[in-house]
């Protein structure tokens, strides 16, 4: 596969809250699945897409998401020329105020890549696709921007982007958390854009003293640009609310979309961890459960999503809940609708009971 | 070369004719352990984690799998600037070309490999045990001793004395004798294949060996008998802990076994000692709706729908609804289709059993599978890239390769490809 496209990545959004869970991490690093973060998806898509140069836009509570990147070769993105570029806030004499970082580090990325398309995508989406007919639908069509949407009814008042298409899904208005009016058109947050086109889109926001770069921001240009829409078909998750997290984690139990999500042919790649295989002790019960290695388990367990190095304790009774790495579950203890941050411990039976709409969630490291 | 004071070499070009169809496409070191590991990841662990930088691989038999699983060697941290692991197969020279002849012959063909890090001590090991030791703490007690060569011994059962390399020693540990196998032992202490050798008296100790056309070139039978004539100081270097030789069906199986029994004997949840392994890039393993698990050890990319008692179930492995499985190591990739029953078998990668299937010791109606040479205790053995049609019923004790597509059409087929895990 040769493609002509770069990858960029923004890799945090401010505006979508996870209460205690997005506090440590930005958004793209928020784990799921048992093994994986959200940047392993967007990642993932766009080298099995063929991509090879890949930047990660990283301006807040990156350190997560660095040590999580590393050299970037569990994507196989540890190259020579190519790879991993992680662009962190920075201040050089060209940026225009000594003190804030501008967008100076995305536009030095984006020129010296040699592609002559950009794959953008925001940091919220949970799917495995390919971006290769999107590119060949933008390079068809000679728009300026082609961006990827489904018809997904979208929840009132969360961080989301509707758009209005005409009938030859040319976008003539573009709205934000919309509370009033109802578009039939989501915005999936990928977009194709040319490299020089971006380049004066991003040259010009500098100017303006603009600091930040938006998916929104991008779409506004709707006024200027042809920008045109390219419809999805495979499942989407949109992590914008903490309800949304919970019902995709819940969702992975169904055999289906968990092989559509996890393909064989198109894998999702992670990070390296070398834990032990996980054990499964007498006594226990395990039905709908992704649990990972490391666990050790010997409690009564359904409904579940355990990450690597959970323990769950004799006696222990956990329903419908996501357990996040190395938390400790202990024995007797009960939980049903609840989300653990890393590294917690519930302490001997105490019981926490959550709501499927909402959640009991617990920050990292927390002792119960 | 930059200088390395040690270089590893691990031996792992054995057939391990013992296993079987297991290893007919692959050398006994590449042999899946423990859900997942492969037998190679504990020498190149242990390597690793006692800050060895230089590890030659040697391999000879089936190496296809063996050297795709360790490439470069990044999955144990061994893929170092000045060193790191090097896969070392039999080459073609001016004076003709030699396949590797016995362990000894085999270190003797890449004497210039070591010679290129100049190192002090050179450590012998082998590719098939599990086990977790440091050996930087055997090479620092051979030097405080001032050993020329230092063997790692274990104490086994005296009535197991008759399966292993004997060393007697002195008070001191010094070796004064080696018996191999002997009906009637003096000692207890068995050699673990660990060598660690000043590597001017090696290079020296190999060079005459090669000479000598009597020689059967192997490091047990002639290299230390040679060494203990000269009256060079071998020392017994005592290990304590788990050590398990995997080169049968009944000991694979058994060290398999013990990682669901006594986890906190091999301790593979040791922090301060991983055991790496190749990562593979698989989802979490999921327990559906009717699953049973108990006992069980269980790794990335696994499904299991049935009920799974005390077994083993591997990288990508798949057990289906109403199926059985107890007592069992179901290696990577392989498929247990709903309905079928399994008792003390060993299913190789990528095999699917088909439904209803049933392979267990208490069919006592013998049959032409039945292998009493390799297989004991009731254990059978599926080799990989296998398909057992639906509704077999085979005994236990029974093995089961490749050829027996061509004799047994009826019961079982191959796949038509190969593909590595």
């Amino acid at each position: 596969m040769f493609v002509n496209a770069m990858g960029l990545i923004l890799a945090d959004n401010q505006r979508v809250k996870l209460g205690p869970l997005s506090e440590p991490r930005a958004l793209s690093a928020m784990p799921f699945g048992g093994r994986y973060r959200i940047i392993d998806f967007l990642l993932s898509n766009m080298v099995n897409s063929g991509i090879k140069r890949v930047g990660v836009i990283a301006l807040t509570r990156y350190k997560s998401l660095m040590d999580h990147l590393g050299t970037g070769a569990s994507w196989d993105l540890d190259r020579m020329n190519q790879g991993l570029f992680l662009l962190p806030p920075y201040i050089n004499p060209m940026t225009r105020s000594s003190e804030r970082s501008d967008l100076s580090s995305i536009i030095d990325y984006i020129e010296t890549g040699s592609q002559d398309y950009v794959v953008i995508t925001d940091c919220n989406l949970i799917m495995n696709t390919l971006y290769n007919d999107l590119l060949d639908r933008h390079i068809e069509s000679g728009a300026d921007i082609t961006v990827m949407y489904n018809r997904d009814a979208l929840e009132y008042g969360l961080p989301n982007i509707s758009l209005m298409l005409d009938e030859e899904e040319r976008l003539y208005d573009v709205l934000a958390d919309s509370h009033t009016v109802s578009t039939e058109f989501s915005s999936i947050n990928v977009a194709v854009v040319r490299k020089d086109l971006l380049l004066s889109v991003l040259e010009e926001s500098r100017s303006r003293g603009v600091t930040d770069f938006t998916f929104l921001r991008l779409l506004e240009f709707y006024k200027q640009l042809e920008i045109k829409g390219c419809e999805h078909k495979g499942k989407v998750f949109r992590i914008n609310s903490m309800a949304n997290y919970f019902k995709a984690s819940m969702s992975l139990f169904d055999d289906d979309l968990r092989h559509q999500l996890f393909s064989e042919v198109t894998p999702i790649y992670t990070k390296v961890k070398n834990q032990p295989p996980c054990l499964v002790e007498p006594g226990s019960r395990v039905n709908n459960v992704l649990a990972s290695d490391g666990c050790i388990i010997q409690g009564d367990v359904e409904n579940c999503v355990l990450f690597r190095g959970v323990t769950v304790g004799k006696g222990a009774k956990l329903r419908n809940s996501v357990i996040f790495q190395n938390t400790q579950i202990s024995n007797d203890a009960d939980l049903n609708h609840v989300i653990i941050d890393k590294d917690s411990v519930v302490k001997m039976g105490v019981r926490l009971l959550g709501h499927p709409g909402f959640p009991v969630v617990i920050g990292k490291g927390s002792i119960v | 070369m930059a200088h390395q004071d040690v270089v590893a070499l691990i031996l792992a070009g054995g057939q391990g004719s013992r296993l079987g169809v297991l290893t007919e496409f692959l050398a006994k070191p590449a042999v899946p352990f423990g859900s997942r590991y492969r037998i190679i990841d504990f020498p190149l662990s242990n390597c690793s984690n006692s800050g060895i930088e230089a590890v030659g691989v040697l391999t000879q038999y089936q190496p296809l799998e063996l050297n795709s699983y360790i490439g470069n060697g990044h999955s144990w941290d061994l893929d170092r600037n000045d060193g790191g692991t090097y896969i070392l197969p039999p080459y073609v020279s001016q004076e003709g070309s030699d396949w590797y002849l016995g362990t000894a012959n085999a270190i003797y063909q890449n004497i210039p490999f070591i010679d290129s890090f100049s190192p002090k001590h050179v450590l012998i090991l082998s590719g098939d045990h599990v086990y977790k030791m440091d050996y930087s703490q055997m090479v620092r007690t051979h030097t405080e001793v001032g050993a020329d060569a230092s063997i790692a011994v274990i104490e086994v059962p005296w009535e197991e004395t008759d399966r292993f390399g004997i060393m007697n020693t002195d008070e001191n540990k010094r070796i004064n004798e080696f018996d191999e196998k002997p009906a009637h032992a003096k000692s207890n202490l068995a050699s673990m294949g660990v060598y660690c050798f000043n590597w001017s008296s090696l290079r020296r100790c190999l060079i005459e060996d090669e000479a000598d056309p009597d020689s059967k070139n192997d490091f047990g039978h002639n290299i230390i008998p040679r060494m203990l004539d000269e009256g060079l100081f071998l020392y017994a270097y005592t290990f304590e802990g788990y050590w398990k030789d995997v080169g049968t069906v009944k000991s694979l199986w058994d060290t398999n076994m013990d990682v669901l029994d006594t986890p906190e004997v091999l301790d593979l949840h040791d922090q301060s000692w991983i055991i790496y392994s190749k990562n593979p890039q698989r989802p979490s393993h999921y327990f559906g709706p009717k699953a049973v698990a108990e006992r069980i050890a269980i790794s990335d990319g696994a499904e299991v729908h049935g009920e799974v008692r005390h077994s083993v179930i591997s990288v990508g492995a798949k057990v289906e609804v109403d199926a059985v499985v107890e007592d069992s190591i179901i290696m990577p990739g392989a498929i247990v289709k709903s309905g079928a029953v399994l008792r003390k078998c060993i299913v190789g990668m990528n095999t699917v059993i088909g439904s209803d299937v049933l392979i267990a010791p208490e069919i006592s109606d013998e049959n032409d599978f039945v292998n009493n040479r390799l297989c004991e205790a009731g254990i059978s053995v599926i080799a990989q890239d296998l398909v057992i049609h639906d509704g077999a019923q085979i005994s236990g004790n029974s093995m089961i390769g490749p050829g027996d597509a061509v004799t047994h059409p009826h019961i079982v087929s191959e796949m038509p490809t190969r593909y590595s895990y």
